[in-house]
């Protein structure tokens, strides 16, 4: 059983380090909470199946439809909220309460075109076939999205590190005010980010939705609650954070269902949270708080 | 001028006065927020059976006028809707709300007021014993659950069990607990209990621990939304034991939302789609036509909740007191009779915390049905 | 008369919700006020609501103690947690009091046997009224309003700009910081106890992320530049959903959009854009 229980949590941590990964990417670089990552994400999987089930695409088409389509909600996110914010210098708190709005309008916008009930994918969609190996069941899907979280770091990791606009991404986290003096093009980063993060929440949506088999307007709330604790316990801004937190939390919720009970998951989860944030407040690998120029 | 005006008053202000004998009704159902799926399907029962009712010549020649608001599944929502029909439209009697957090809230409202309130999905304890004018058709699984359990035991053979449950939901919580007496009445073991909370998307870890402790069968208590993926991931992780479930599963969607993967689940309810009674056919085909699908449970109780009370208002001479009116309603209901599309049904009176006799709960025999190739198929 | 006996028949329970509401807006100003992202008040006020409905489903206490017992018992757990946790800064400490939340929820949800879990607490008595809700809020507000003006107001605001140099000017921060926090728990606390005894039935999931991310907006859209705007918070956010029930479907939609609106126009608050507003006009 341990065996299975290792590959549950595996799973269960790349559908988590998928979510976090947007959401992480908005904090470090726009330094906003950007609590419309849920319904983002919630819009992605809505899109892939819209598309799926009346243009009739087979599914790697219905992902493309969803990065588009999330991609282009990042950027009216950005264009209209995000960057008028920031030129009237608004308090901080104030983008987060914006995207709260945003949540809002967006879920019952989608509850009122598509319904409240939960939708799922047709069964064609994804042949959703089962490897087993010595007791062990591994669904194909669930290896997919694992491989997939692993992938999308691991560009992201070498974009950052390794090209000019990483270097240029970094820069303006660590201080837009300095970035913009050395030439970045700040404005564009910050869409560019914008819309980089939304399509990383669209597409999670999707895989998201598929690995659950069910669709529905408010999928984006408990994710979110569980991406915060990711990118708390990774460290926020974090792209390895994301990967490293997702993953762990992921086994964290698995091992203490198997092993101390399945009542005391989320207490376990919340605990870890709190313990990592009195002990090492930054998380794994976000980094301290500083002063912002 | 002057002559216009009185004109115009007469025709605006007094005309639709005598016009309109109409008996208004008040609906408090979740239509937006996380409860919307049953608070929209509640509605479309209730409307289907107006209109029905309405093409029959209505109420003794009256009209039946249904006010209709959202009280967004929020308790104080409900509450201040509650209010606002009560005083400011007021309604004859007042239908909802849809969640028993909610009607623990809200009820209360109703009863200090003296209007009665029909509830068609609250299933939980304490809701009743608010009062003597709290009114409910949604049978109670502790009505259901024993021969649920009973069955499926004498079919399947089961011995032992696995128990998994939401955690964190009224529903699926009383729902569990009622399991656990049934259970226990029964002698019949249970080797795990495992939890769940709402908005969950994997179940895996649970569903491996249990199947780690060989039980004959895992009875669920959740809502369609959690229990069709945990009964797809558990035939994933090669499970093949049947579900035994409470009212939550009890749903046309279970087919859409789990198709391969929904066999083998045993359901008790009252009402069941497949059940051949005419008033039930007549419901389903209305239904059908009216909304392009099949109707659920929700739908169906809230539809013959809207004749149970039609019955009780016809016995009733409206007196042109509001008071007097609600009164004779609440006096009338009781000692109503109907078979409607969940059955042959009457009320049995609740007692109250204080031991005297309060509300009205349900008395249904339950269908217990098991799922086969899309369909429920009715054990007999 | 009767108009005003139709209208408290109707409305009674949106005006007592307005005050608790303005109550636990004034419990995030005055953390806010001070620097502190605290979003802990959700879970002060479970703690509150849960203390007195104990006390007075179980045993014959008198409502104004009862109270008192919620309100104490959320500042006592604030004591509790504050040492580690206002060590935190920022988003930091946001998401720390938010997961705090989420801990007294599922500690709540897990004691059955004690606050009946997720079946909730039923039949509480309805003891409170429009005295009780009037009263505190007017004794709230009128503290914070003369502290806002006072040595004690002023310092506060210092802290919340620049930590650093109000230490440096020999100021304990970390006692300013501590005594708001308890403070703002305290309301969190009383406006919990308040709102569970006109509301008959209590349950852990109300007082999760959705009530925190509830108090924020209340807070921010009122502003923290002054009580008045938790006021002013406190009252729209209850008031919104009743002016826009004409909208039916739409209403969680316009709600949102409102929201939207009042940063993108006025992001210092509402409160803020009004004294702006008059400034203009009457320059």
């Amino acid at each position: 059983m341990l065996a299975q229980q290792i590959i549950n949590g595996l799973s269960l941590g790349g559908v988590y380090a998928l979510f976090a990964l947007g959401f992480t990417l908005v904090f470090g670089v726009l330094n906003v909470i950007n609590l419309a990552h849920g319904a983002i994400f919630m819009i992605g999987a809505y899109a892939a199946l819209h598309a799926v089930l009346v243009f009739h695409v087979s599914l790697l088409p219905a992902i493309f439809v969803a990065a588009l389509v999330t991609g282009g909600a990042g950027w009216i996110l950005d264009k209209l909220i995000f960057a008028p914010l920031r030129a009237s210098r608004a308090p901080h708190l104030a983008p987060m309460i914006a995207t709260i709005g945003v949540s809002i309008c967006v879920t019952s916008l989608i509850e009122g075109y598509f319904g409240s009930e939960n939708l799922r994918f047709p069964l064609d969609t994804l042949p959703s076939s089962t490897l087993t190996l010595a007791s062990v069941q591994v669904n194909w899907l669930d290896v997919k999205i694992i491989v997939l979280a692993l992938l999308l770091m691991g560009g992201m990791l070498w974009v950052i590190r390794h090209s000019s606009t990483g270097r240029a991404l970094r820069a303006l986290a660590e201080s837009p005010k300095a970035a913009a003096l050395l030439g970045v093009n700040v404005g564009g980063l910050f869409l560019a980010t914008s819309v980089i993060a939304s399509i990383l929440g669209g597409v999670s949506g999707v895989l998201i939705a598929l690995y659950t088999n069910s669709v529905f307007p408010h999928m984006g709330q408990p994710m979110l609650h569980k991406g915060i604790a990711v990118v708390i316990i990774g460290g926020m801004g974090d792209v390895r954070g994301a990967l490293i937190g997702g993953f762990f939390l992921g086994f964290a919720e698995v091992l203490t269902i198997a092993y101390i009970g399945s009542n005391m998951r989320d207490a376990v989860a919340f605990g870890l949270l709190f313990s990592v944030l009195l002990l090492r407040p930054a998380g794994l690998f976000g980094q301290a708080p500083q002063r912002r120029a | 001028m002057r002559c216009r005006a009185l004109l115009f008053i007469l025709v605006f202000g007094v005309l639709p006065n005598t016009a309109a004998a109409q008996i208004k009704i008040g609906i408090a159902e979740a239509l937006t927020g996380n409860a919307s799926q049953y608070g929209v399907a509640i509605r479309k029962g209730f409307e289907l059976a107006a209109g029905e009712i309405a093409s029959s010549g209505g109420i003794n020649g009256q009209k039946l006028e249904l006010v209709i608001e959202d009280e967004q599944g929020k308790k104080e929502e409900a509450i201040n809707v509650f209010k606002k029909l009560i005083f400011q439209d007021k309604v004859l009697l007042l239908f909802g709300p849809t969640l028993s957090n909610s009607a623990q809230a809200a009820d209360p409202v109703a009863q200090a007021a003296k209007v009665v309130v029909f509830g068609t999905s609250n299933t939980a304890d304490g809701i009743t014993s608010i009062g003597n004018y709290v009114f409910r058709n949604s049978v109670t699984e502790a009505d259901i659950l024993p021969a649920t359990l009973k069955v499926a035991a004498q079919k399947t053979g089961l011995s032992k069990v696995a128990v998994l449950y939401g955690n964190d939901d009224i529903f699926t919580r009383s729902s569990y607990d009622n399991f656990k007496k049934a259970l226990q009445d029964l002698k019949i073991g249970v080797t795990t209990t495992e939890t769940f909370a709402k908005g969950d998307v994997d179940f895996k870890p649970q569903l491996t621990k249990i199947k780690g402790t060989n039980p004959d069968a895992i009875v669920l208590s959740a809502l369609v939304a959690e229990g069709a993926p945990i009964m797809v991931q558990a035939r994933q992780l090669g499970i093949t034991l049947p579900f035994v479930g409470g009212n939550g599963m009890n749903s046309p969607r279970v087919f859409e939302l789990a198709r391969d993967h929904s066999d083998n689940l045993w359901v008790g309810s009252p009402w069941s789609v497949e059940s051949s009674a005419p008033e039930n056919k007549r419901f389903v085909a209305a239904y059908q036509k009216a909304h392009g699908a099949l109707p659920d449970q929700f739908a169906a109780q809230a539809y013959d909740a809207m004749y149970i009370a039609a019955q009780a208002m016809r016995k009733l001479k409206f007196a042109a007191n509001l008071d007097a009116d609600r009164r004779a309603l609440r006096d009338a209901l009781p000692a109503v009779q109907w078979s409607g599309a969940t059955g042959p049904f009457k009320f049995r009176q609740a007692t109250g915390r204080d031991g005297k006799p309060a509300g009205y709960d349900a008395v249904q025999t339950a269908i217990v049905m098991v799922t086969k190739r899309n369909q429920y198929v009715i054990q007999k | 008369m009767e108009w005003l006996d139709s209208f408290w028949s109707t409305y009674s329970t949106l005006v007592l919700s307005t005050g608790t509401n303005v109550l636990l807006a004034l419990s995030i100003y005055v953390t806010l006020a001070c620097g502190l992202l605290s979003l802990a008040n959700a879970g002060f006020m479970a703690i509150g609501a849960y203390s007195a409905v104990l006390l007075t489903l179980h045993t014959v206490t008198p409502l104004p103690l009862a109270l008192i017992v919620g309100a104490i018992a959320a500042a006592m757990i604030a004591l509790l947690i504050a040492v580690p946790t206002l060590r935190l800064s920022g988003v930091y400490l946001a998401m720390a009091t938010l997961a705090f939340g989420e801990v007294v929820r599922i500690l709540i949800l897990n004691a059955e046997d004690v606050t009946g879990g997720a079946l909730g607490l039923n039949g509480i008595p309805q003891l409170v009224g429009l005295f009780e809700v009037i009263s505190s809020v007017t004794v709230a507000l009128y503290v914070f309003l003369r502290l806002a003006h006072s040595r004690i107001g002023r310092t506060i605001a210092a802290i919340s700009q620049d930590e650093i140099a109000t230490e440096l000017m020999g100021l304990n921060v970390r006692a300013y910081k501590l005594v708001c926090f308890v403070i703002g728990a305290a309301l969190a606390g009383l406006a919990g106890a308040l709102n569970a005894h006109f509301t008959f039935f209590i349950s852990p999931n109300e007082y999760g992320f959705e009530r925190a991310v509830e108090i924020l907006a209340m807070g921010v859209i009122g502003g923290v530049s002054s009580p008045w705007g938790a006021v002013l918070g406190g009252t729209l956010i209850t008031a919104l959903p009743e002016l826009l029930r004409g909208m039916g479907r739409y209403r969680p939609l316009i709600n949102g959009v409102i929201l939207i609106m009042i940063m993108l126009y006025s992001p210092k608050g509402l409160w803020d854009g009004l004294q702006t507003l008059r400034r203009r006009i009457r320059p």
